[in-house]
């Protein structure tokens, strides 16, 4: 018996970073922005995403793709404000998505098309942030019926995060939930962090990020 | 269900770093957990026991380190070739021998 060691010294998320690169270099090529919103279950990232496709998706000419546990419910639901495609990931137990299912996802899309490409993470605040997925940036969603506390129990989400949006504000008067608060202990994290608040069911501070997508849908690697 | 993931990653990096090797069987895998990588670390040494009971594994031995900051890193395989030579010889990026 001959006992000897390898060393190694390789990042576990080597090959996962390779194909995201592989998915940037794409992007960037056909000038396509892309967005990956992280989240909790329950944050809102579909409605958000609903408000957004009836309101930009011919005029940024949206692609979407969504990642889930089970079921395709929430492309589902998006189809019905698009007539562009929407890529359903059903990750069969997979708590995020990964770097080649946006590979596989792509082959459909039409990236000529296409200026702005969000990409519906599942609903997980821990998994995704450590799997890059060639998007430009994570947009990070966290709902005032979660809690303050968020950002500072989930620190690598937020940290991961260039964009913060704080959802459900028209809930406001019904929890005890102290917006200032929420936003200094993300700040703590990720100083650099941007935010939007937002309901994206009454449609209060949507112009905000409307806005934000215009300056930044088709930019691709400026953003 | 993340660290079954990385950990049939890591399976999957073992096996194609030792590609077509003739080793008789994996001893142990070494990780690097940074107290920061967003994993816990019983969950994928459950994981991981888990895995490496099949072949090539054998039921190898994950050995796992913890480190600061959020590395996530496999640092060394340890593997038996199954012959009394002192198998370092020749092995390129070899180092120790038991």
């Amino acid at each position: 018996m001959a006992i000897r060691t390898i060393d190694v010294r390789e990042r576990v998320m080597a090959k996962n970073d390779e194909l995201a690169a592989g998915v940037r270099r794409r992007l960037r090529a056909a000038g396509v922005t892309t967005f990956n919103l992280v989240s909790s279950p329950g944050s809102g990232k579909t409605t958000l995403l609903e408000r957004t496709l009836a309101a930009l998706g011919e005029e940024l000419r949206i692609a979407v793709v969504t990642g889930d546990v089970q079921t395709h419910d929430d492309a589902d639901r998006l189809e019905r404000h698009t007539t562009r495609l929407v890529q359903a990931v059903e990750t069969q137990g997979g708590c995020h998505l990964d770097a080649r299912q946006i590979a596989t996802a792509l082959e459909a899309i039409d990236l000529d098309a296409t200026r702005l490409l969000l990409i519906e993470n599942v609903g997980n605040l821990v998994c995704p942030a450590s799997w890059d997925l060639g998007e430009d940036a994570k947009i990070v969603v966290f709902a005032v019926t979660e809690g303050e506390d968020k950002p500072r129990k989930y620190p690598k989400m937020f940290r991961q995060a260039r964009y913060a949006v704080l959802n459900k504000i028209d809930l406001l008067p019904y929890v005890p939930f102290d917006v200032d608060r929420a936003l200094g202990y993300a700040r703590d994290v990720n100083p650099d962090l941007t935010f939007f608040r937002t309901s994206a069911l009454t449609g209060a501070g949507l112009d905000s990020w409307y806005a934000f997508l215009r300056g930044q849908g088709g930019r691709g690697p400026g953003v | 269900m993340h660290e079954l993931s990385i950990a049939l990653e890591i399976c999957r990096m073992v096996e194609q770093r030792l590609g077509p090797a003739q080793v008789h069987r994996v001893v142990a895998v070494g990780l690097e957990v940074g107290n920061d990588a967003g994993v816990e670390v019983e969950s994928l040494r459950f994981c991981l026991e888990a895995l490496l009971t099949s072949p090539p594994f054998h039921a190898a031995v994950p050995e796992l380190a913890r480190r600061p900051g959020d590395v996530l890193r496999l640092s060394y395989l340890t593997v038996d070739d199954g012959s009394p030579q002192d198998a370092t010889a020749g092995a390129p990026g070899a180092a120790g021998a038991g």
